[in-house]
């Protein structure tokens, strides 16, 4: 006991003063199950405001609502991915950060082509752009509530790698919100998809990777 | 009591609010971290700086710990994250660092040559008397005794020539004369 290391007193009275019971955080899959009601409402919600896709028939339902439940699932999987690597010990390997990113973007492209197999559409001519920047914006401003639900779960715990587990999220949040988005937009031209959606995606793969490094840094401020 | 399942009873009994718990943890990971920062490239005294903020970060983030997960993996973790925040601060403090000296080098050689000039000035336009005083105690340090001897004159009126010159000098380089140390000095003998 004599040459146990002596705790130094400011730090036993920072203990003292604050040691509460306290509840640990529950397993990242459970957390990640949390989200499953509002994941679902954004699948619903999107194409319900915005409007059903024109060749919703043509899908059927397999293809329609079988495909985006699965985009859903998995982006819903790759969420819990992140919050796995937001708890400190827990982080993903490198393989297993590519196999999850590999996994998610081989999925959009293989979404993206069985759909223009069943129900081929392309841009009319003259509004490629504009149909871009619409699909692109819609996919990105759907994802705020599951984008910002991530994100908290993520804060509540200790990212030691905040642009990783940002960037994760992101890239889960982005394929849940276009799941819905896909509901809506007819054209299931490669190009439109992988460009408009799929850049939506990568762009809130950014978004969360800096919004995570911004809160750990006002975190890290406020001690 | 450095098995796994033992660390992770005492991590249990920490999230439960109990002290000792705290205390048998520190007992029995402090050398680990400390050796791990040593490692690191700490040096000893910023190594133990690093092993208690580890310790507060272990403490803020106690929730966070999932049982029956190894702790070891946990509490390095932590330990990672707050090596690496020390050395984003220690990196950014050398850069302000560096930019104040960058900034304060460029400035140099203006600034002193004005107040130097503006001294000189001030300097010649005090009376004599009063400026080789000045000079005599504040520059080449004799003792007030010591003018009063050179000059033939009592001690009082070496200090107040002194004190005067101070006292003018100070106007002249706009310096408020309440913080002057010329007339505690006089006041003080």
């Amino acid at each position: 006991m004599a040459d146990r290391p002596m705790i130094p007193p400011g730090l036993l009275s920072a203990v003292e003063s604050d040691l509460k019971p306290v509840r640990p955080l529950a397993s990242p899959a459970r957390r990640a199950l949390a989200l499953l009601p509002l994941g679902l409402a954004l699948l619903i919600a999107i194409p319900a405001f915005w409007g059903w896709r024109s060749n919703f028939s043509a899908l059927g339902p397999a293809v329609a609502w079988g495909l985006s439940g699965l985009q859903a699932l998995a982006g819903l999987l790759i969420v819990g991915a992140a919050l796995r690597e937001a708890i400190p010990g827990r982080e993903l390997s490198r393989p297993a950060l590519a196999a999850t990113v590999g996994a998610a973007l081989a999925l959009f492209a293989g979404l993206t082509f069985v759909t223009e197999r069943v129900a081929p559409a392309v841009v009319p001519p003259g509004v490629w752009v504009r149909f871009a920047w619409e699909c692109f914006w819609m996919a990105a401003a759907s994802s705020v509530p599951i984008l910002a639900a991530a994100a908290w779960l993520a804060a509540r715990a200790l990212p030691t790698r905040p642009a990783v587990a940002g960037a994760v999220y992101g890239l889960g949040a982005g394929l849940i919100a276009d799941a819905g988005v896909r509901l809506f937009c007819w054209v299931s031209a490669p190009a439109h998809v992988l460009v408009a959606h799929g850049g939506a995606i990568l762009f809130l793969a950014a978004a969360g990777a800096g919004a995570a490094t911004v809160v750990e840094r006002v975190k890290g401020r406020r001690g | 009591m450095d098995r796994d399942d033992d660390l992770v009873h005492l991590l249990v009994a920490y999230q439960a609010g109990e002290l000792a718990a705290f205390e048998r943890l520190y007992a029995t990971l402090a050398g680990e971290l400390h050796r791990y920062f040593l490692a690191q490239d700490a040096t000893g005294a910023a190594a133990q700086d690093l092993v208690q903020d580890t310790f507060l970060e272990i403490h803020r983030s106690r929730h966070t710990y999932l049982p029956p997960l190894p702790v070891r993996p946990w509490v390095f973790g932590i330990a990672r994250h707050v090596l690496g925040r020390h050395r984003r601060t220690a990196w950014r403090r050398t850069r302000h660092e560096d930019r104040a000296e960058a900034a304060a080098a460029a400035a140099a050689p203006a600034a002193p040559a004005i107040e130097t000039r503006d001294l000189a000035d001030a300097l010649a336009r005090l009376p004599a008397s009063r400026r080789e005083a000045w000079v005599l105690h504040h520059v080449h340090g004799l003792s007030f005794q010591q003018i009063a001897e050179r000059f033939r004159i009592g001690v009082g009126a070496a200090k107040l020539r002194s004190s005067r010159a101070m006292r003018a000098l100070r106007a002249a380089l706009g310096v408020d004369p309440g913080m002057d140390p010329e007339r505690r000095e006089t006041r003080d003998g």
